[in-house]
């Protein structure tokens, strides 16, 4: 059988795999990042929400090519329909983003791997794989053929799925409590009040999550939401139909796409290597426990992991050990602060539709200054005696 | 396991699988259905109810 040698192979071409195989390229090592899809990109499984902050720490420049929408304003929706507004003309939003197309964005992320000096591969399934000394033999499969690609370093980028960490040992599988399940509708002729500003809906519409509008330019948005399997009997889309059906702004709306895919928001994976891999993104548990949101938390463990690839690649030490240093600067600038997202959003998880709307009701008397999802939850803190007592020490 | 003709591979059922048993290819799955030991998990988690159980 045909075996293709190389120092670092990254199975996904996500923003996290992209991301990894970018940055372990540009710092010397041969990259290759493969991916199952023929479109890298497509079918797209998100909302496609991101910070402007966000891509501008990372230092990728905004295209005209996949921004679709610069958001200007957050509006929170309660159970009853009391709404809280925050704009940026009157309050400083951080996190406010750009809407991507992100079957754009991620083939532009495969791209700059690619320009970096990665070879790309489509349409390629990693099937599994062994160890053979200080490497791993991959198992893969390409329009019928089978080969195998041995790497010094195997990054797991692989997704929901996160099947490659387990493979190489790792513990990576979610339990269903900490997935979200996540489905949407692209919707036309959505009317919202203000088609600038991102709408999240709470309470019993979306039991263990919420549901969003996310505005993508005229009257185009993506409409959906995430539950959590075991907190409702209903399927996510008999959710969403229902959501659709009795939301004022998408009424008259139609869908042009169904996207559907696991969101595993059960915070960060404790353990990300092992001697010669790595996990990275989704696979890794890189998504915001409350928010969901994962994009870029998936880019930037993805530059961490290609550098530390690159470097362990240069002084020929592909063990857990050397690998850990990835780990620890995962933890401190991701893991940590997810800590306290996820108890906020088992927090909310425990709310009726009558606590979300008194919290909702006291949201609209404050005056906000600075608006980010941590003000956001000192603010849940100030109105909600019972916030107080379980998130007061954290925030 | 039966999958429907609706499932769109989005890997859920795959990524909450205790024992790593679906393969999701880009329009399949795979089943190994002998390491399988009928917990569900699967089934339920599926976001448009396209996995049942063989009788
Ligand atoms: C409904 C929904 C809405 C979301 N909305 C947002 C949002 O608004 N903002 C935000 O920041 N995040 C959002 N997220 C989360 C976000 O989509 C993910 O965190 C992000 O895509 C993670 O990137 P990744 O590279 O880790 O994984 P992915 O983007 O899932 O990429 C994994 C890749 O690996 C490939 N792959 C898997 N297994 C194999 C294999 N064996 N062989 C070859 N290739 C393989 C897959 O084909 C895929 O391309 C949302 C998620 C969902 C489900």
């Amino acid at each position: 059988m045909k075996l293709i040698e190389t120092d670092v192979l990254v199975i996904g071409a996500g923003p996290a795999g992209s991301s990894t195989a970018k940055h372990a390229a540009l710092n010397g090592a041969n990259v290759i990042l493969l991916d199952k899809k023929s479109e890298i990109g497509a079918p797209k499984r998100c909302a496609e929400g991101v910070s402007k902050e966000g891509l501008k720490k990372l230092g990728i420049k905004p295209s005209c090519r996949w921004v679709t929408k610069e958001l200007s304003g957050v509006r929170l929706v309660s159970p009853n329909g009391t709404d809280v507004w925050m704009k940026e003309d009157i309050v400083k939003l951080p996190e406010a983003g750009y809407i991507l197309e992100r079957k754009v964005f991620d083939k532009f992320m495969a791209m700059d791997a690619a320009r970096a000096g990665a070879t790309i591969m489509i349409k390629t399934l990693a099937r599994g794989m062994r160890k053979d000394f200080d490497s791993y033999i991959v198992s893969c499969e390409s329009m019928g053929e089978d080969f195998e690609i041995k790497a010094r370093i195997v990054v797991g980028a692989d997704g929901p799925e996160s099947r490659v960490g387990r493979w190489g040992g790792l513990k990576t599988a979610v339990k269903p409590k900490d997935m979200e399940s996540g489905i949407q509708f692209e919707m036309i002729g959505v009317e919202m009040d203000d088609p600038d500003c991102i709408e999240f809906y709470f309470g019993s519409v979306a039991p263990g999550g919420y549901a969003w509008i996310f505005p993508k330019g005229d009257d185009i948005a993506n409409v959906g939401l995430g539950i959590v399997s075991t907190q409702t009997d209903k399927s996510a889309y008999e959710h969403l139909l229902k959501f659709v059906a009795n939301c004022p702004a998408t009424k008259n709306a139609q869908p042009v796409e169904l996207n559907i895919g696991g969101d595993p928001v059960g915070g960060m994976v404790k353990t990300l290597v092992s001697d010669n891999i790595m996990i990275v993104g989704d696979a890794a548990g890189h998504v915001n426990p409350l928010t969901g949101g994962g994009i870029i938390t998936a880019l930037e463990a993805g530059k961490y992991a290609g550098e530390v690839a690159a470097a362990a690649i240069k002084e020929g030490d592909y063990s857990g050990e050397r690998l850990k240093e990835y780990q620890d600067i995962c933890k401190e600038e991701i893991g940590d602060s997810f800590e306290k997202y996820l108890k906020t959003k088992d927090y909310m998880s425990s709310l009726t539709d009558a606590d979300l709307d008194s919290i909702a009701k006291a949201f609209k008397d404050t005056e906000f200054e600075n608006v980010s999802t941590s003000e956001l939850v000192k603010l849940l803190i100030k109105v909600s005696p019972k916030a107080l007592l379980k998130l007061g020490k954290l925030f | 396991m039966i999958v429907k003709e609706w499932c769109m591979y989005c890997g859920e059922c795959a990524g909450v699988c205790p024992r790593c048993l679906i393969e999701v290819r880009e329009i399949s799955l795979i089943f190994n259905e002998e390491g399988c030991k009928d917990c569900g998990i699967c089934v339920s988690s599926c976001p448009v109810n396209a996995l049942t159980k063989e009788e």
